[in-house]
């Protein structure tokens, strides 16, 4: 697989790690959510046939960490967007 | 008590295949520069006046006389100059005036130096990357992994390339350079 | 035997004799020959025995779809099983021997196989050896296997080292056929990067076994003026002997390029090198592979492809026969005889299935010598030219599971619609069946491929030829007595197919799997339509609606050793070595593999007679003066940011907020789901800079989780992460004489106990000015620093360290002993932090802060995990001193007869010799554990048959009030 680096371009997919589904981003606060929240932010995942948002790390390279999207059924990657950006706008402030 | 003396992790490696030369560049100094956050704009001008060197885009270097930096990813810099790597990092810290965060990494790297008629034969055999002109030009310069050792490549001119790897194998990734040299000349 | 088949003509090199030899006969051949096309200039026919029935087989191809000539190829270590002999370029002192038999090639005693053949149907496995049970261990499973398999393995290591490389094109062109030629010369005249690459070592497909015209020259010549133009060019990359064996996602194909096959030695150079090639856009343009007729004793020695008669024909100058019988049911047949009588070699028959004809059997027992047609009429031939038409090689379409379409008008199934994205097809492979329309598909197809890269084609047209005649009938199964091979290498007939159905085998996936049809090394080349089409005709059904099988990677076979590349014996994996690693080696240490760190596991000294005598006596100077560990492998992290310490306070159970500057502490990382992860010791140098040293197993993962929590979860928090473990060289000095010794080597810092207490850390320089980091922290309970100095001084500084510690007996020590004192003093370490354990079960419940969130902070406080009967860190020691305790004993009460899961109390995790207490120690978790000090319970062990009376402790065997290491 290629994924397409925003930054630099078409990379192997050897250069990554996959960790997983995209909404790990969206921890939520351990003080103030409840334990359903919790576990279901730990626990439960989607795991669509079809176009999946996840998260790629690009160890052998810049450190990035990407979400990806993919469709599990085809690989075909329709969109690469640096995890930062996509956490901001998630609104992942402090 | 007398001072230290250092080894550099290859021994100074210096060797000719034909009209390729591989070196150990062991002369080179590696500071990391972080951004920080909110403040890029004062790093970069900082850079700017101090290393008389503008930061380039991710994927590329600026090079200078003395000095080459590379632009490692959204906030990280790698500046490489030939100095006395203890001493590296103070200097470059009070040269930017906390502008940027740096930290001292000479000594985790070993940089190899490959140049000559013929270097993109041997590195087809382990870098991933496509090295054609067009996508990565003189002073083009990417991390990728060779021979599952996580690496750094500095194209410095058209037949010249700088390799880094981790200094702990050392030893590893000179054996896989000298193989792919031997498997191809 | 002189080369009594030898043609005039042929793209052979005549003026180059190679000798080589066969079975150990000594035979000569031409540069430019394969095996096969050798052994038929020698008239030799048998060269193989079939898998199942032993039955003589010979030549049936001329490429890689061969089923029947598989030969061993060269001698010893050497030597490799079922080469294809239609592939192997001959070349001088080649030794080839035929496989599959038991005796010689002509007297096969295992032949007699073929006698039992009603009895070894389809299925045979499942239905005969069933009976008696028991027979099947003893008697059955032996005899087949000594039976089965192909060919021999030298048993021995592979000589020949092989590469893997790396390609970038715009364009990948597969074959360099016609289509192939004209798509590479469109291509490569507009600038694009391209590479072309054959399978073949004479680029130009069938042009080089036919006769057809180009650009009004021979269509060889054409090839070869092609291929000259194409080599001249920077920008293509021509690629012969190299096999496109597999299209993976985005544009990614495998490639075997063999480089030293064709030759003697390979001498050292890689015999093979597998690329892999990034193509923005691909032409298949790989052709197409002819396909038998079913029909009664299809199978003996001389029956033969047409298109391969042609090719040894044309191409080799080699005359597969001196009478030639012709059975097709297509234009290619009369083509073959036209080329045949060109030559000079007589044509006994044509039986053209068109016109009704059909053959009802032959004759020859290792080799035919007539052939008998439907109507009664007997034809002498000792080669009989098949032809049942040509299956498009749809093989790479396939590989991300594009089904292929069936096209009645050629009778054969060509790429669908679901190509492999970026792939194109043209020529042959996409059922363009004659030579013009090859040319002007490979042409189009590139200037396609062009096109959509924002690359404008050159000017000019498709290479101009003649369309030849095409017409077939789809004519599959002769009907007849006797048995008609449909799959040559695996032994599977008509009939086979025929019962599978009968017995409910109706999907052909299944029919595959359960005839083994298609599955042989050939994977059905010339088979799997003959299979399908015997298939449907059973059932009623039309082709296309019996269904087809897909093909997976490779096309053809690749080598083991291709796929591991380098990665053999030493070079499976890099080492890292540590500073110390040459000095380490000076003074006999033996190293131990820690990922991929190698570290010194001990110091054997003259004189001691097991490891246990070295790690007794490096705890014992240790702890009575002083010791040196290379620590360097534990992960460095630089953490630098206005918002460093937060950042760590959310990553760390414990608080961090408030580390002074100049003072170490221990952090304890959990996992989100509260399970404990790593821990380790942060150094704050700095307001805004920290440096924490992880586990040496979990320094990657530690810091890619870290950058997950920085980049993910709080990307507004001005905090920067690099590596450093290479950077320096750290070394832990333990001992009462610690302080003594480093006084000697740390400039200008005062160590007294005020002046760097417990704890603390500072930046200094030693030995006159090197720069280092200082830190008062101990891992074996002793008074203990570690000093760091950058890596390149690591030599250097192990042998200063070690020169003035002289005066103190100051010894190095290993993991060995690093573990024996880190048991004693009752740390937890990988054993203990075994992804099952939590901060209470290690006794450090107090250490995740309520105060604040992190990870792992809010899933650890669930019921669960919080019992109070649950596991507690404890020691072990044995009742009775001379026992020796083991990991992984579980522990039970002492009255407890029937051991089980829900009587265990907990388990040992680590054990260790004490060389202070003199006896065997241990950790482990015991439920309730801190209640239960003093009480003994049995560490009881059924795997090794041991069962041990223990008496549970305080985890910290030695100075529990930490008063050595506070001193």
């Amino acid at each position: 697989m290629i994924i397409n680096h925003p930054l630099l371009g078409p990379r192997d997919a050897a250069e990554f790690v996959y960790l997983g589904d995209a909404s790990l981003m969206d921890r939520p606060d351990g003080m103030t959510a409840s334990d359903e929240e919790m576990h279901d932010y730990m626990y439960l995942r989607d795991n669509p046939a079809g176009e999946h948002r996840e998260l790629w790390y690009h160890e052998q390279g810049d450190r990035s960490w990407l979400v990806v999207t993919r469709n599990t059924l085809t690989h075909e990657i329709t969109m690469v967007e640096l995890a930062r950006d996509v956490a901001r706008s998630r609104g992942r402030s402090k | 008590m007398a001072s230290l003396t250092p080894a550099p992790p290859l021994g100074g490696y210096d060797m000719t295949f034909g009209e390729l030369r591989l070196r150990e560049c062991s002369e080179l100094a590696l500071v990391s520069l972080a951004l920080p956050l909110g403040d890029e704009a004062a790093a970069k001008k900082a850079i700017k006046s101090s290393l008389k060197l503008d930061l380039p885009a991710p994927g590329m270097s600026a090079v200078n006389d003395t000095h080459r930096l590379i632009r490692m990813g959204p906030d990280q810099a790698m500046l490489i100059f030939a100095d006395d790597a203890a001493l590296a990092e103070p200097a470059v810290q009070t040269a930017l005036k906390g502008a940027c965060y740096t930290t001292n990494q000479t000594d985790a790297w070993v940089a190899l130096s490959l140049a000559g008629p013929g270097v993109r034969d041997v590195l087809e055999r382990l870098c991933p990357l496509d090295l054609h002109d067009a996508t990565f030009p003189v002073d083009a310069a990417a991390r990728t992994v060779m021979e599952h050792m996580g690496a750094m490549i500095v194209r410095e001119e058209q037949d010249g390339f700088v390799l880094l790897s981790a200094s702990s194998s050392a030893g590893s990734f000179l054996h896989a350079v000298e193989t792919s040299i031997g498997y191809v000349t | 035997m002189s080369q009594s088949n030898r043609l005039t003509g042929g793209l052979i090199d005549r003026s180059v004799s190679v000798n080589f030899s066969f079975n150990g006969k000594n035979m000569q051949g031409f540069q430019g020959d394969t095996l096969a096309s050798a052994l038929l200039a020698n008239g030799q026919r048998l060269v193989g025995r079939s898998f199942k029935y032993h039955r003589p087989r010979g030549i049936f191809s001329a490429g890689s779809e061969e089923p029947n000539a598989l030969v061993q190829l060269r001698k010893g270590a050497a030597q490799e099983p079922n080469t294809r002999a239609t592939m192997a370029e001959l070349f001088d002192g080649l030794e080839a021997t035929s496989q599959n038999h038991r005796g010689s090639l002509e007297r096969d005693f295992m032949a007699l196989t073929d006698l039992f053949a009603p009895f070894l149907s389809a299925g045979f496995y499942y239905k005969t050896f069933m009976w008696p049970k028991a027979f099947w261990e003893r008697v059955y499973e032996p005899i087949i296997r000594s039976s089965a398999g192909l060919g021999r393995l030298s048993m021995q290591p592979d000589p020949d080292v092989y590469d893997h490389g790396y390609m970038h094109c715009d364009l990948l062109i597969i074959g360099a056929g016609p289509a192939g030629l004209a798509a590479a010369l469109a291509a490569g005249r507009s600038g694009a990067q391209v590479v072309v690459a054959d399978e073949d070592f004479l680029p130009g497909g069938r042009l080089n076994a036919e006769t057809y015209a180009v650009e009004d020259m021979a269509g060889a010549d054409w090839a070869a003026q092609a291929w000259a133009e194409l080599q001249a060019m920077d920008n293509v990359r021509c690629m012969t002997r190299t096999t496109v064996y597999g299209a993976y996602d985005h544009g990614i194909y495998g490639a075997l390029e063999r480089r030293t096959d064709h030759l003697a030695a390979s001498e050292g150079r890689p015999r093979q090198v597998l690329w892999r090639v990034y193509s923005r856009r691909a032409v298949l343009s790989a052709g197409a592979t002819e396909r038998s007729i079913a029909f009664p004793m299809n199978d003996r020695p001389g029956v033969m492809l047409a298109g391969a008669v042609r090719t040894y024909v044309n191409r080799y100058g080699v005359a597969p026969g001196k009478r030639v019988a012709v059975f097709t049911n297509n234009d290619d047949g009369l083509r073959t005889a036209a080329d045949l009588k060109a030559q000079g070699v007589e044509v006994t028959g044509i039986i053209d299935a068109r016109k009704g004809e059909s053959l009802a059997t032959t004759w020859g027992r290792k080799g035919l010598t007539a052939v008998g047609t439907a109507s009664g009429r007997s034809i002498e031939a000792d080669c009989l030219a098949v032809s049942g038409g040509w299956s498009p090689n749809v093989h790479l379409t396939c590989h991300q599971r594009g089904r292929p379409d069936w096209r009645e008008d050629i009778a054969a199934f060509v790429p669908g619609a679901d190509l492999p994205p970026g792939m194109s097809v043209a020529g042959a492979a996409n059922g363009a069946m004659t030579l013009a329309a090859a040319l002007k598909e490979g042409h189009a197809a590139a200037c396609a491929a062009l096109g959509d890269l924002g690359l404008s084609p050159a000017a000019g047209d498709a290479p101009k030829a003649e369309d030849e005649t095409f017409d077939i009938k789809a004519f599959w199964h002769a009907p007849g007595k006797g048995r008609a091979w449909v799959d040559l290498q695996n032994d599977v007939t008509a009939k086979d197919v025929k019962l599978a159905r009968t017995e409910g085998y109706r999907s052909v996936e299944l029919l595959k799997r359960y005839t083994t049809l298609g599955m042989a090394t050939d994977q059905g080349k010339t088979s799997n339509m003959l299979g399908l089409a015997v298939l449907a005709e059973a059932s009623g059904k039309s082709i296309p609606d019996t269904g087809t099988t897909i093909f997976r990677p490779p096309y053809s076979p690749v080598a083991m050793g291709a796929f591991a590349g380098r990665a053999r014996g030493k070079d499976f994996r890099p080492n890292r070595l540590t500073p110390s690693h040459k000095w380490a080696e000076e003074q006999s240490a033996t190293f131990v593999t820690t990922g991929n760190w190698l570290r010194a596991q001990w110091f054997a000294q003259a004189g001691e007679k097991g490891w246990r005598d070295s790690v007794d006596r490096e705890v014992v100077q240790t702890r009575r003066s002083v010791g040196i560990c290379d620590v360097t492998t534990l992960g460095k992290i630089d953490i630098q940011g206005r918002d460093a310490a937060e950042f760590l306070n959310r990553i760390y159970s414990n608080a961090f907020l408030k580390l002074p500057v100049g003072k170490v502490r221990y952090g304890l990382m959990l996992r989100e789901d509260g399970i404990c992860y790593d821990d380790g010791t942060t150094a704050r140098f700095s307001e805004n800079h920290f440096v924490m040293t992880t586990t040496t197993a979990n320094a990657v993962l530690v810091f890619r989780r870290m950058e997950f929590a920085r980049q993910c979860l709080w990307p507004d928090l001005d905090v920067h992460l690099i590596s450093t473990t290479d950077a320096w060289a750290q070394f832990a000095v333990a001992g009462p004489n610690a302080r003594a010794l480093l006084g000697k080597v740390v400039d200008d810092l005062d160590l007294s106990n005020e002046g760097f207490p417990f704890m603390a850390c500072a930046e200094c320089t030693v030995c006159g000015g090197t720069p280092g980091r200082l830190f008062r922290i101990s891992f074996s309970g002793e008074l203990a620093f570690e000093v760091a100095v950058p890596a390149r001084y690591g030599d250097a500084m192990i042998r200063a360290l070690m020169q003035a510690g002289e005066e103190f007996g100051a010894i190095p020590y290993g993991t060995e002993a690093l573990g024996v004192m880190r048991i004693e003093k009752g740390h937890a370490a990988g054993n203990e932090l075994n992804g099952q354990t939590t901060a209470a079960n290690l006794g450090l419940g107090m250490m995740v802060s309520k105060k604040k969130d992190s990870i792992g902070s809010k899933l650890s406080e669930r019921e669960e995990m919080n019992r109070d009967d649950g596991l507690r860190l404890v020691g072990l020691h044995p009742v009775d001193r001379n026992d020796m305790l083991n990991a992984g004993a579980h522990f039970v009460e002492l009255d407890d007869h029937h051991p089980d899961m829900f009587s265990d109390q907990g388990y040992m995790t680590s054990v260790a010799w004490s060389p202070e207490l003199s006896h065997s120690i241990g950790l482990g978790f015991v439920k309730r554990g801190k209640d239960r000090i003093g009480d003994i319970v049995r560490a009881y062990d059924p795997v090794r048959g041991k069962d041990t009376k223990v008496e549970i402790v305080s985890a910290h065997h030695i100075d529990p009030e930490g008063v050595r290491q506070r001193g």
